[in-house]
């Protein structure tokens, strides 16, 4: 039996590698060249022609000659043969592209006569190389969209996005996210131009609270029901949630379950001044000290009898608040004005993950440790795809939620995880 | 001792927390400086900060809701009903209502309107049109078509996030203030002072003294810009050098039209007069935007032009360009070009030719949606017949049957550039390559 498994195993890898060649590449191309050629053999008819590829395109120069063999076959079905330079006929494909997408062009020239043909295909993606360190940040788009996000939360349920003038919920399928349900906010007037909103997923999981500027949502989910989503909206100047008790994973006997850590009953709440961007300083949990306004704040659980709060101003100071005393932090000159806690197994395990304070198009992360008033970085930047305009932990700690705002004027919904090295 | 003294101080300090932040602040003055006029009525770079079109373009080119909230259209596209926004307010309180937008629309809608009535339905306005408008949204957009109140030439009252402030009868100076209850949220800086008709020269001069934190940089001067260390943002080719031939009087003839579009030298035009900054083309679109530019020949053909010529003997054409220095000696070399070809060229300032046989244009590219570019840009040369197709083929030909009168010879796409102080933050162009103001923030602001 084991055997059985271990071949199917080496099977299951050696299909997988294959899959994965470089050789598989050509099959991409199958689809358009059909098409190409089914438009070039209408306009040719019948016959010989002499055949020219030029390459304007982002294309790798290598895939080239799989491309012309293609189009070649595909001409040859059509009853047209690509011959030498002899030919009468020439039929002069050009692959080019725009900014959104590839354009495949035939200009089929009979004597004086240049006809053209042209088919358009989706731009292929790359891959961004991460960077290494101690800790490592990994990045995975989780989403990509035109509409301004301003933030997001993962739900077994869906994705959940909190758009200026909506809430839109997404479900997974195999093709990708879908849109799922999209419900107005109630706003149709922005009171500041900065947008801000916060989302956390309600006590039993399966749905959300959401504020905005003015505004807060509510949703639950019923999976019994055929409209599976329930959002509410209200007009609310209510204090924000800022910080939720954290649920902490630990290993009993083997199995692993979710607790929550006994070190806030309730969360963290402060009000938000709708007409800017940043909170008043004042909040609901009686810090033992004045605040001052501030952009972000992450609690940072280093053990059930320790976790103060981070609290960066808008005055760019980072301050920690430990039983009822602000001291400053140092080595935070790096440091953006958003910043969330992150749960790892490296480390000290609490780590805090700030945003960059260089130019906003070209953006990173990075990993920091805070033993004491310090922070220490833990892991390289990773470079994001444009401006970070929100960061917030997922409901277990262990990834973050970031939403990048890219050069291309798209928003990106990022799931920020960590690895050890 | 004493230098133990200072070393610990100078840790001390470094220890010290540091600021930081990515956040916009709110708060300060920003000072602008431009080479035209900073007036809203002359499409100036105030225009956009104080009114709003019914939409706008959002990040993908695509127009987003504005004043208006939502529209649909009717009867293939030649009847789009618009919904405004409600709870907007003009910067003198008024409440903007349809018959406010039908008004400004009415007033603004020029020889080349793209519709042939609207009207005011409620909180909606109606666009009626005997041809389709398929790209009437995204014309919404553009800046021929912004909302504002009628009172009084010297006055201008909008809903955009700034109001014009003082006095706005000066032409070289217009100082705006933020509109606290702008519907897209207050700017962050509480006031741009815009000062026009600077030279280049003294632009960059108050720049460097710190009088100026946003100042202009054509194209042929960004490799100087760049040599300067000036911290410059450019945007992609956005605007069209284009060579408009008439069609009547001497160049009544199709063929004395071809035989210029083919004696003109782009690549001189771009590798002396601008720099090597500017994308060659003979055709209205940017590669970037459709891909298929490289099917509009550019190549120079003085032995066609000649041909194409023959015997034709042209008495002496005008070329008219704009007064500025770099316009002007784009149009000597096009005359010599021409004259090459055996044209009989001469070149005269745009504002007092009495004739232009020629004219240099400066087209720009409003959206980057291919479709709705293409119709504005055919507009502003004149040619209002709405632009139906929108696949790459069927683009490709409304553009060639265009550019196969040579009424329209583009030769280069330019960017549009600026340089900005240390305390510019988050400064974005728009697709048309004008700064984005209004989210502009200032470092310095507390």
């Amino acid at each position: 039996m084991k055997l059985v498994c271990l071949i199917a195993m080496v099977i299951g890898c050696l299909t997988s590698l294959r899959a994965q060649a470089p050789n598989a590449a050509p099959s991409v191309w199958q689809q358009p060249a059909a098409a190409l050629a089914a438009q070039v053999a209408d306009l040719l008819g019948p016959g010989q022609t002499h055949l020219t590829i030029h390459n304007l395109s982002t294309i790798p120069i290598d895939q080239i000659p799989s491309i012309r063999r293609l189009l070649v076959q595909e001409l040859k079905a059509r009853g047209v043969l690509t011959s030498g330079t002899e030919s009468a006929n020439v039929v002069r494909v050009t692959l080019s592209e725009n900014a959104r997408e590839r354009l495949w062009v035939a200009e089929v020239v009979e004597g004086d006569e240049t006809r053209v043909a042209m088919i358009r295909l989706e731009a292929g993606r790359t891959q961004q190389p991460q960077s290494t360190s101690g800790l490592t940040l990994l990045k995975q788009t989780v989403l990509t969209t035109s509409g301004q996000v301003l933030a997001a939360l993962e739900t077994p349920n869906g994705l959940v996005l909190v758009e200026p003038e909506e809430i839109v919920i997404f479900v997974q399928t195999p093709d990708g996210w879908h849109e799922q349900k999209r419900v107005g906010i109630g706003q149709t007037r922005a009171l500041s131009r900065d947008l801000r909103a916060v989302i956390y997923l309600s006590p039993d999981s399966a749905g959300f609270s959401a504020f905005t500027a003015g505004s807060t949502c509510t949703g639950s989910y019923r999976s019994a029901q055929a409209e599976t989503w329930t959002i509410h909206c209200h007009e609310s100047d209510d204090p924000w949630t800022i910080v939720q008790p954290p649920v902490l994973q630990t290993v009993s006997a083997g199995q692993s379950t979710e607790t929550q850590m006994n070190v806030s009953v309730t969360p963290f709440k402060a009000f938000y001044n709708a007409a800017r961007n940043y909170f008043t300083g004042v909040v609901n949990f009686g810090p033992g000290v004045d605040l001052p306004p501030f952009y972000s704040a992450a609690q940072i659980v280093r053990s059930a009898a320790s976790a103060p709060l981070l609290i960066g101003g808008i005055d760019g100071k980072v301050q920690l608040l430990n039983d009822g005393a602000l001291k400053g932090v140092s080595g935070t000159r790096d440091w953006g004005s958003d910043f969330a806690a992150l749960r790892t197994a490296c480390g000290s395990g609490a780590q805090v993950v700030a945003s960059g304070s260089g130019e906003a198009s070209n953006d990173s992360l990075r990993g920091y440790e805070l033993p004491a008033q310090e922070a220490i970085p833990a892991s390289a930047p990773l470079a994001m795809d444009g401006a970070v305009t929100a960061l917030a932990s997922s409901p277990d700690g262990k990834s973050l939620i970031a939403i990048v705002h890219t050069a291309a004027n798209q928003y990106e919904v990022d799931r920020v995880t960590a690895s050890c090295n | 001792m004493l230098r133990q003294v200072a070393i610990s101080c100078l840790i001390a300090v470094l220890a010290l927390p540091a600021a930081a932040r990515t956040r916009p602040h709110y708060g300060g003055t920003l000072h602008v400086e431009v080479d035209g006029d900073p007036m809203p009525q002359h499409g100036g770079i105030a225009r956009r900060l104080i009114f709003d079109g019914l939409t706008r373009l959002g990040s993908d080119g695509t127009p987003v809701p504005a004043l208006a909230i939502r529209w649909t259209s009717e009867n293939s596209d030649h009847r789009w009903q618009f919904w405004l926004r409600p709870g907007v307010h003009f910067h003198n309180d008024s409440a903007l209502t349809s018959s406010a937008a039908e008004l400004s629309l009415n007033r603004s809608c020029g020889a080349f309107c793209p519709w042939t009535a609207v009207h005011a339905v409620g909180s909606s306005v109606v666009f009626t049109s005997d041809a389709p408008m398929p790209n009437l949204p995204a014309l919404l957009a553009g800046d021929d078509f912004l909302i504002g109140l009628d009172s009084g030439s010297s006055s201008f009252v909008g809903t955009g996030p700034f109001e014009a402030a003082g006095d706005t009868s000066k032409v070289d100076a217009q100082r705006l203030v933020a509109n606290e209850n702008c519907w897209r949220g207050r700017p962050f800086v509480d006031s741009i002072e815009i000062h026009g008709h600077k030279s280049i020269r003294d632009q960059w001069l108050d720049l460097s003294v710190g009088r100026a934190d946003i100042v202009e940089v054509p194209a042929e001067q960004l490799r100087l810009a760049q040599q300067q260390h000036l911290n410059v943002i450019a945007s992609q080719p956005v605007t069209l050098l284009a060579l408009a031939a008439a069609d009547s009087s001497v160049l009544a003839n199709a063929n004395l039209r071809a035989a210029i579009a083919l004696a003109v030298d782009r690549s001189a035009l771009s590798n002396v007069i601008f720099q090597k900054q500017g994308e060659i083309t003979a055709s209205m679109l940017p590669a970037a935007l459709t891909g298929y530019s490289f099917l509009f020949p550019a190549d120079r053909d003085l032995t066609k032009a000649h041909e194409l010529r023959g015997g034709l003997n042209a008495s002496a054409l005008t070329l008219a360009a704009d007064n500025s220095a770099t316009m002007q000696l784009a149009a000597q070399r096009l005359a010599l070009n021409l004259h090459e070809a055996g044209f009989n060229v001469q070149v005269a300032n745009a504002a007092t030719a009495q004739h232009k046989d020629l004219a240099l244009l400066e087209l720009t590219l409003g959206s980057s949606q291919p479709q709705s570019a293409l119709e504005s840009m055919l507009r502003s040369v004149g040619v209002a017949t709405p632009v139906v197709e929108n696949t790459p083929a069927g683009l490709y030909k409304t553009e060639h049957e265009f550019l196969q009168t040579h009424t329209l010879i583009p030769l280069l796409y330019l960017p549009r550039a600026y340089a900005i102080s240390g305390r510019v933050r988050d400064l974005r162009l728009s697709s048309d390559g004008s700064p984005l103001l209004a989210d502009v923030s200032l470092q310095d602001a507390q």
